[in-house]
């Protein structure tokens, strides 16, 4: 740590940094005097929701930000050098050399013409003022210290011919080769799956360790936060509202904000979840100047002050900061603001009718290329699937991208033809798309969206379908005046309950899924997560919910089934597989979840799955998990486990399950 | 790479003979035939049997296929009617000259407008509008103005009234600069309306590249905005700038036809308006030919170029 007398200096000092977009319809503040210092070697989680400005926020102290978004005011002291007074030329020396940046996306964060050696190498070279010869040998180096095997081939390779985890990998590799002592990243492992994200934290916790860097990085996955930082600024609305060491944050929250945030999450280890506490109401429309404090419409703890006067940060112990009016915030009062309806599971009148029934269902692409030198090949997306879906049931699939889940839901709404097996359903099967905003016509208000299905399937007439279109956005919880309005005016939440309400129009006797909540802020996911568990109870309308995200899934399913390489390896009532998983697939994919608590976080152990999901073109003989099980053996290789039963309501996949 | 050559090749070959085919059909659907069309009311009787038989027209149908590949195969292309020249004589001395006029157009479009809509597109980035709205704006005018107009006004100003350029004469490749004078206004006006479609092309496709988000990593990676725009964005945005680039010669190549009869460039544009006047058949025939593997030709050069510069391209 660098001294200056016996006071240590931060690596990164952040002083009212204040950053605006100009749009047509106003001047959007999206970072409002945050501040906040790094020390070296420190590592800082920003979390927030969409909108909150924390990504503007990482961008503003590189000046990075392109237009209509530009830094107005604040100082950004990096190293003692105060970064507002320099020019281009003097940022780009920095940038890269002394700050490296990793991004969510890696599909698109890579230039998808350059070599990745090419990518790698340039920097190197300049930075490190090496000869080609050198920084080559570097990259390569680097590339195996991210894990990536077989360095030395695959830095010739093109980023489209690399998973989304081996370019993260790379993209990792590029911004910690020039040794910068600080590092940015923004999202780096929400794109990835949730074992490639544990292999890819596990790498950045290690790299940073051993070369002291300092980590700004940024997310909206609390489980992360609890694994990876060591403080924790919350943003909310451009401010940040708290800050403290990841212990305060977690242990004794102050915000009204953060301490929603955290309740919202489905926890892993209830055995009963309780309905899931909500956040009410939306972030505040940021083009509107905001007076008092931001959060005070959602707050159950607001008092006439918070309308007023904006909170500014003030302390609440040894590191720890909070911007809020009240005291302890919400935490006396919370219980009895927010009564919750127990939401009990397995007593729904409806139960015992099998409506979904699928029988060794298969489901195999085949490519063969004319004139190609490849040979034919066979992709056996969903193989030999058998799953049963009881009326009012909800059934969780959960897997790895890749596994199949997607080809899953296709199949049921009969948009794929199955290559053999049979799927008999009772009553209507309707979809829920993972992205609400893009799987609406912009152009077509709210009531013609919901009215659709009914007109296509000639329902009743225009009084009538009005009626039911009414009834329908009552039930899912918005207003009619929302009916007249376009899809762009509604926000992410609201969008995904007209998708709820327009499968639900045709009365489906199946809901698919597929990805519901994926797109959705933490507060937003908590409100669809309990509309679909109580339109089950009410409705006895059977949910069929894809899924990667394993904490939302165990919440809302009454059984899971989990799907490796098109296969099912599990299927059994969700708390029994979550707590004493018998696949060990099933108990890597639990491992590897992140979980919002940092006591619980350090305790656990760091192994994680290693390597990722086997290119579905191979021929595979024995077991589809074998490559990548920790207890695999020969048998495993060479002979196929079947589904069979265990104890008395679960089935699984392995030789040696217990 | 050489496989997806290879493969490209193959699809030279085969679209080629079918271009052949179609073309030889497509003028057998003359009604009447060949002969009488060409002959229109001047010949009769006897003397259009003669003609018949001159043209092989009395020969079995794939007989006549037969020989028609033949003779393309060993540039044996017939005598025009009119004049009695070889027919590939006159392709011979027009051919090089349109083929000028059409390189030289898009060279000079491309070293215009591609560093105008780049920089267009670099202003609508960073905010500054004026500009980027100048040069777009300025681009869609020249657009809207047809060439024959242009080419008009062109040789109105600058050749009869000013002087500069010759209006006419004939074209010696042994006198470079008199080639170069001659041809400047054919190409000028010929490019013009390709610099406005390729540079408002060029500025949304380098636009779009700017806002992805390997545009912003190699920012982060603090390379110069030059390094960025030339190595990064315009790489990528060459992709759609090809395949326009590629689609806009057909285009070209209508506009030399106008251009050369306005201007008097014995080109091939020229040959085939006399053809058709003369009504040629096997002339018009013969460049209906040239011109469709013209066409065909640039397409595989679009193809191999495309691959080149992006790896993901497969087929």
């Amino acid at each position: 740590m660098i001294h200056q007398g016996n006071i240590p200096v931060p690596l990164l000092d952040v002083r009212n940094l204040r950053t605006e977009f100009e749009t047509d319809s106003g001047t959007v503040r999206a970072v409002d005097d945050a501040s906040f210092a790094i020390m070296p070697g420190e590592r800082i989680a920003v979390v927030g929701e969409s909108g909150s400005g924390k990504s503007a926020m990482a961008m503003s102290i590189l000046r990075l930000l392109v237009y209509p978004g530009r830094v107005v005011g604040g100082d950004v002291l990096l190293d003692g050098t105060n970064l507002a007074q320099l020019g281009e030329k003097q940022l780009n020396a920095l940038r890269g050399r002394t700050v490296g940046t990793v991004f969510q996306d890696p599909m698109s964060s890579l230039d998808p013409v350059m070599r990745v050696s090419k990518q790698m190498v340039a920097p190197i070279m300049r930075n490190l003022g090496m000869s080609y010869k050198d920084a080559y040998a570097e990259a390569v180096d680097w590339l195996r210290k991210v894990g990536i095997p077989d360095p030395e081939r695959r830095i010739t390779a093109f980023p489209f011919e690399m998973s989304g985890g081996m370019r993260q990998r790379v993209m990792i590799a590029m911004a910690l080769s020039c040794r910068p002592k600080l590092l940015i990243a923004d999202e780096p492992t929400t794109a990835l799956d949730v074992t490639i994200q544990a292999q890819i934290v596990e790498i950045m916790k290690t790299l940073t360790t051993q070369a002291n860097t300092a980590m700004l990085f940024i997310t909206h996955d609390l489980g992360l936060v609890a694994r990876l930082a060591d403080k924790v600024a919350v943003m909310y609305a451009g401010r940040i509202v708290e800050f403290g060491t990841v212990a305060k944050i977690f242990g004794a929250p102050c915000h009204p904000y953060t301490q929603s945030l955290l309740r919202t999450i489905p926890s892993p280890t209830a055995l009963h979840p309780a309905r899931l506490p909500q956040i009410p109401g939306l972030p505040p429309d940021m083009k509107q100047g905001i007076q008092g404090c931001a959060f005070r419409e959602r707050c159950a703890a607001a008092t006439e002050q918070c309308g007023r006067d904006t909170p500014k940060l003030t302390d609440r112990g040894v590191n720890h900061l909070a911007a809020c009016w009240q005291p302890e915030g919400l935490a006396g009062i919370a219980q009895e603001a927010a009564p919750r309806p127990e939401l009990r599971r397995n007593d729904s009148p409806f139960r015992d009718r099998v409506i979904v029934e699928i029988n060794n269902l298969n489901k195999h692409f085949i490519s063969s290329a004319f004139l190609s030198r490849a040979k034919r090949t066979v992709v056996r997306a969903v193989n030999g699937v058998n799953l049963r879906v009881r009326q009012g049931e909800t059934l969780g699939v959960v897997g790895e991208s890749g596994c199949g889940k997607s080809t899953l839901a296709r199949l049921l709404l009969g948009l794929e033809h199955p290559t053999s097996g049979e799927i008999f359903t009772e009553g209507l099967t309707q979809m829920v798309f993972q992205d609400p905003a893009s799987s609406f016509n912009p152009k077509m208000r709210i009531r013609s969206i919901i009215e659709e299905p009914l007109i296509v399937k000639r329902k009743g007439d225009w009084a009538s379908r009005q009626a039911r279109v009414e009834k329908l956005i009552d039930l899912v919880g918005l207003k009619l005046n929302h009916l007249d309005r376009f899809p762009s005016q509604l926000s992410g939440g609201q969008l995904q309950r007209v998708a709820v309400a327009r499968a639900l129009a045709l009365e489906p006797s199946v809901v698919v899924a597929d990805e519901p909540t994926s797109a959705l802020d933490v507060s937003v996911r908590a409100q669809i997560i309990n509309l679909l568990a109580d339109l089950k109870q009410e409705l006895g309308v059977a949910f069929i919910f894809i899924s990667h995200d394993l904490l939302t899934v165990r919440y809302i399913s009454d059984r899971i089934a989990v799907m490796y390489l098109g296969e099912v390896v599990e299927y059994g009532p969700a708390d029994l597989v979550f707590n004493s998983p018998a696949h060990p697939y099933t108990r890597a994919l639990i491992d590897a979840v992140p979980i919002p608590d940092p006591v619980k976080e350090a305790r656990r152990s760091s192994a994680v799955l290693q390597g990722e999901l086997p290119s579905p073109l191979d021929e595979i003989h024995g077991c589809a998990f074998a490559t990548r099980c920790p207890q695999a053996n020969q048998r495993c290789r060479d002979e196929k486990p079947k589904l069979r039963q265990h104890q008395k309501s679960r089935e699984a996949a392995c030789h040696y399950a217990k | 790479m050489l496989a997806y050559s290879l493969k490209k090749l193959l699809q030279l070959v085969v679209t080629t003979i079918g271009v052949v085919t179609l073309v030889f059909f497509a003028m057998r659907l003359i009604p009447g035939d060949a002969a009488a069309a060409m002959a229109g009311d001047t010949l009769s009787g006897a003397a259009l049997e003669r003609l018949r038989e001159q043209m092989g027209l009395n020969e079995p149908l794939f007989v006549q296929f037969w020989n028609f590949l033949r003779n393309l195969l060993i540039f044996d292309l017939g005598r025009t009617m009119t004049t009695n020249l070889p027919v590939s004589d006159l392709i011979k001395s027009a051919a090089p000259i349109t083929l000028s006029i059409a390189l030289a157009t898009i060279v000079l479009a491309i070293a215009i407008a591609i560093p105008l809509g780049t920089m267009a597109a670099y202003m609508a980035h960073k905010g500054h509008k004026t500009l980027d709205n100048l040069i777009t704006g300025l681009a869609m005018i020249i657009a809207l103005m047809p060439s024959f107009w242009t080419a008009l006004v062109f040789l109105l100003i600058f050749s009869l009234t000013l002087g500069w350029f010759p209006a006419s004469g004939a074209i010696s490749w042994d006198d470079p600069y008199s080639v170069m004078m001659r041809l400047a206004l054919p190409i000028l006006v010929l490019s013009m309306s390709q610099v406005a479609i390729l540079s408002r092309m060029t500025r949304t496709a380098v636009l779009d590249v700017l806002s992805e988000d390997y545009v912003r990593t190699a920012r982060a990676m603090g390379w110069s905005e030059l390094r960025v725009l030339f190595r990064h964005a315009l790489k990528n945005a060459a992709l759609p700038i090809v395949t326009v680039v590629g689609l806009s010669f057909g285009n070209l190549l209508n506009g030399t036809v106008i251009v050369e009869a306005i201007f008097t460039i014995p080109g091939i544009g020229t040959v085939l308006i006399n053809g058709i006047n003369s009504r040629d058949y096997q002339l018009v025939q013969v460049l209906m030919i040239f011109y469709a593997l013209l066409f065909v030709f640039i397409n595989f050069a679009t193809d191999i170029l495309y691959r080149a510069l992006d790896p993901r391209v497969k087929f």
